[in-house]
């Protein structure tokens, strides 16, 4: 029997047999719109992808980058034999990096939120009182590990970890500040190495001397406008900075530029909810500003402080260095502890020293009348207008009458014929009343001016005074719309009236007089070898100079200011030229005495200028030059005598002992 | 199949790197420890047949080297006496001046000599095993010495055996001193490769200090930091330099190299530990 195959499709005719029936010549169409939508997203695509490349590459890296930027270290001040005088100090704070505790932060959220569920608490909180407090609870728990370690109580500052949080959480949250080295060291040792919680330095200024110069060094404030280095990259980035520091007062602020270090920074990758990814992506150390050594000398200056403390009155005292002009020494009487501006001044301590009246630095921006001091400047223009000779003299009989008023000469007793030497050893008003009218106001005011006395002197310090006065007609005719008197004229001649002059003007005047020369330009930078003022010359003959240079001997051998002839202050061998002065001030409390004391050293090789005020604080007490100025003067004449070493100390020679026979 | 067949060891070494990753941590913590116990034997009995075999290589020495050791022991003993009673009379006076200056005196340690069992050197860790554990009384934490000053801290304690992290490892910080100062500067072990001379990182060094290789500098643990007793020798510095940010100066302690070949060290167990 033949074996046919089977058929292995059904023979069910028209059930499963296709028709081709061709394309709806319709569709063409619609292929044709879907082939150009797509074109049209290729070639958006393409346009993105390859066209606007470096635009969504900017955009993703400001979206997923975040730079921090760190202050570089401010420079040190050195006085002028390179002594510390500012630098800065580490500050240790112990931190906690909140982007490597986020796993942490949502399980204490779930445990958190179960608690509540399980207690039955109606009051449940939202879902972001429950992340906040979340956050404080595992904060908590590794401020208790520090707690542990230190043997403290520390609570976390909840609402400064959510300001942290959500402003800078990609910064280390400081957990506490300022901790000691002990507290460093526990620290140190006893948290693991890749904790979250860590020891972070940062600089802060420091004062090794605390008091001293305070107002010429100055202080610094924090500053949240940290200037950034432009060669630092990721300008474009959103920037997170650590707080800096700007100079605020005295050579802080008028060196902030070349002190202000150079900020560092990092940038960081973070993840959407703005943690950080590590590492950093690029890295740059801050460096330190630059050092300066400035033309203070730590010697004189505490010599000068120490002695202005022990009068225990208001004042000031600047030393130059005659052929320089770099200021040795400027102090200002009261005073504060720099140390107290670091970290941050307390309200109480700012309340104390306003009080005391001691923001001013009185070397510099404090305006008294001169006194008897001016006498220089009188003789100066009498002998330049030839109204006054080496050798001229006048009668003094204890008053002076300028048209219808009385001038009186209370400064010394020996009353019958005074010289110009004895005129300024005994600071004779008399004479100086006599020749000062003759010599007029015009030129005493120009001769005042040619010491650059209406000016401020310039000096390297921020807010000199800049409102000093040497008065004549025309000021006050402009000023006050009256006449200019011959009393007047008396009155500017001996120092008195309205002149108002900085003691840093002062110094400036008197190390010109002792140069010879109309101006000094001081300086608080010091340069090696110091460069030598040059300006003009003054013009004074030679013998006219020496009359006024024996005057100004006198007063420290026999005059109002022989106090330095005392063992206290005396340096054998040390010739001293100087000036005392008493001005009298009305003031709302009555009428307060300034004592002066100008002067230089030695007198046959000028070295150093020094100006001294003090400020009375008791009407009618009788604070004088001679007195409360000069001991100061001496104290800076003496140390700077022992430093040179020019003056050897004479041995006292003491006798044998006696044999006994 | 045959593919299979060579890829099964991948699929079995896949699944039970599985298997330790979904694992609870506790069994994992559990299996850990487990393991450490159970490699204790081995290598305690390794440890003491080393002791033995160098017991009986000291056994083929002749008698007069023998008794020339034992002069010298002799001598060696003598002198520490000596240093004991010096010891005794400083420890009196640093106790009347801490009780004068009303300061708190630092805890005292109990000394606990241990063998080094194991040395276990790599770059990212430094690690001696030694042969005495919790059932020795050790904690962790508590720092261990030689003759040549501190060898580092117990960082884990078993049974009979105890972790010890040298202070070449770059997971030990410490708060050290130069000597004859007493400021604190973070010490940290370096990444060191083995067989090496160890080196260890310093940092928050003042700028006053200098140390140069013709005159470097010793450093000591400060003891402020609670853990190590004050004066114990960790390196020698020989640069420093001052970092850019002008606050501090960084550098490198050259280590002990007898660190590398210990068979011996002390644990010093405090004896009023820390709460």
């Amino acid at each position: 029997m033949a074996y046919a195959p089977r058929s292995s499709v059904p023979d069910r005719p028209g059930s499963m047999v296709e028709s081709h029936r061709g394309y709806d010549p319709r569709l063409w169409l619609f292929y044709g719109l879907l082939a150009l939508l797509l074109g049209v997203l290729a070639a958006g695509l393409s346009y993105q992808q390859l066209g606007r490349t470096d635009l969504h590459r900017e955009r993703e890296t400001v979206q997923s980058q975040r730079r921090v930027i760190v202050p570089g270290p401010r420079g040190n001040l050195f006085d002028r034999e390179g002594r510390l005088l500012v630098g800065n100090r580490p500050r240790f704070a112990v931190t906690l990096n909140l982007d490597e505790l986020r796993t942490e932060f949502r399980r204490e959220y779930l445990r958190v939120r179960r608690n509540y569920r399980e207690t039955g608490d109606k009051d449940l909180p939202n879902a972001t009182q429950l992340e906040r407090i979340a956050r404080v609870s595992v904060v908590q728990g590794y401020l208790q590990t520090v707690n542990r370690i230190l043997g403290v109580r520390e609570k976390v500052n909840a609402e400064a970890l959510e300001r942290h949080y959500s402003q800078a959480r990609i910064l280390p949250f400081i957990l506490l500040e300022d901790i000691t080295a002990e507290a460093y060291s526990r620290l140190l040792e006893q948290l693991p190495v890749n904790s979250p919680l860590q020891v972070y330095t940062a600089s802060t200024r420091s004062y090794p001397h605390g008091r001293l110069a305070a107002h010429t060094l100055g202080y610094t404030a924090s500053d949240d406008y940290l200037a950034v280095n432009e060669g630092l990259p990721g300008a474009e980035l959103t920037t997170f900075k650590m707080r800096g520091s700007v100079g605020r007062q005295g050579l802080e602020a008028a060196l902030d530029a070349r002190l202000q270090g150079q900020a560092g920074g990092a940038i960081y990758r973070v993840d959407p909810a703005g943690y950080r990814l590590q590492p950093a992506l690029e890295k740059r150390r801050p460096v330190q500003g630059a050092d300066i050594v400035t033309s203070l000398d730590l010697d004189l200056q505490r010599a000068a402080e120490i002695q202005m403390a022990e009068n225990g009155l208001a004042g000031a005292a600047v030393a130059l260095d005659i052929a320089s002009g770099e200021v040795l020494v400027l102090a200002s009487h009261p005073d504060y502890d720099l140390n107290d501006f670091t970290p941050r001044l307390s309200e109480k301590t700012a309340s104390e020293i306003n009080a005391q009246g001691a923001w001013l630095n009185r070397a510099t921006q404090g305006l008294y009348p001169p006194g008897s001091t001016f006498k220089l400047v009188t003789a100066l223009a009498g002998l330049r207008t030839g109204h006054m000779l080496p050798d001229s003299q006048v009668e003094c009989t204890g008053s002076y009458q300028v048209g219808g008023r009385v001038f009186v000469c209370n400064n010394h007793r020996d009353r019958g014929i005074i010289t110009l030497p004895q005129a300024l050893e005994k600071s004779c008003n008399t004479f100086f009343y006599h020749y000062g009218l003759q010599t007029g106001i015009d030129a005493i005011a120009a001769e005042a001016r040619l010491h650059g006395l209406d000016r401020p002197t310039g000096i390297d310090l921020p807010h000199e005074a800049r409102h000093m006065l040497v008065p004549d007609p025309a000021w006050k005719e402009t000023r006050r719309g009256d006449r200019w008197f011959p009393g007047d004229t008396a009155n500017v001649s001996i120092g008195q009236g309205d002149l108002a002059l900085t003691p840093l003007q002062m110094v400036c005047l008197v190390a010109s007089l002792a140069r010879g020369e109309t101006i000094t330009r001081p300086t608080l930078l010091h340069q090696n070898p110091p460069e030598q003022q040059i300006q003009p010359r003054d013009g004074i003959a030679p013998i006219a100079r020496a009359a006024i240079l024996a005057g100004m001997e006198a007063v420290t051998n026999t005059g109002t200011g022989r106090i330095l002839q005392t063992p206290r202050f005396r340096v054998p061998g040390l010739r001293i030229a100087g000036k005392t002065g008493t001005a009298q001030k009305a003031t709302t409390q009555g009428i307060l005495n300034f004592a002066w004391f100008v002067g230089f050293v030695p007198v046959e090789k000028p070295q150093i200028a020094v100006a001294v005020i003090v400020e009375g604080d008791t009407p009618g007490e009788d604070v004088a030059g001679g007195r409360y100025a000069a001991p100061v003067a001496g104290a800076i004449f003496k140390a700077w005598a022992d430093k040179s070493g020019l003056y050897p100390p004479v041995a006292t020679t003491t006798a044998p002992p006696s044999l006994a026979p | 199949m045959p593919r299979f067949d060579q890829a099964r060891p991948f699929l079995t070494l896949g699944l039970v790197l599985l298997v330790w990753l979904v694992l609870p941590t506790a069994v994992k913590r559990v299996t850990r420890l487990g393991f450490y116990e159970l490699q204790s034997p081995v290598d305690i009995a390794a440890s003491y047949a080393r002791d033995l075999q160098d017991f009986w290589s000291q056994k083929t020495r002749s008698k007069n080297e023998l008794i020339e050791a034992a002069r010298d022991l002799a001598r060696l003993n003598a002198s520490y006496e000596l240093r004991l009673q010096d010891d005794a009379r400083l420890r009196t006076e640093i106790a009347r001046l801490e009780e004068l200056l009303r300061l708190p005196s630092y805890g005292d340690f109990r000394a606990e000599p241990a063998r080094v069992v194991r040395r276990d050197f790599s770059v990212w860790w430094q690690r001696l095993v030694i042969r005495k554990g919790a059932n020795h009384g050790l904690t962790v934490g508590a720092p261990a010495i030689y003759s040549g000053g501190l060898v580092g801290r117990v960082s884990e304690v078993h049974a009979n055996t105890a972790v010890v992290e040298l202070i070449s490892s770059p997971g030990l910080r410490l708060a050290a001193v130069f000597d004859g100062d007493d400021r604190p500067v973070s010490f940290q072990g370096g990444v060191n490769a083995p067989l090496r001379p160890a080196e260890a990182l310093l940092e928050y060094v003042p700028l006053d200090v200098f140390a140069t290789a013709a005159s470097p500098r010793r450093l000591v643990t400060s003891g402020l930091g609670g853990v190590y007793p004050p004066g114990l020798y960790v390196g020698e510095v020989f640069t420093l330099e001052a970092s850019t940010d002008g606050l501090f100066k960084t550098g490198r302690a050259v280590l002990d190299p007898r660190l590398g070949r210990l068979t011996e060290v002390t644990v010093l167990v405090p004896l009023d530990p820390a709460p």
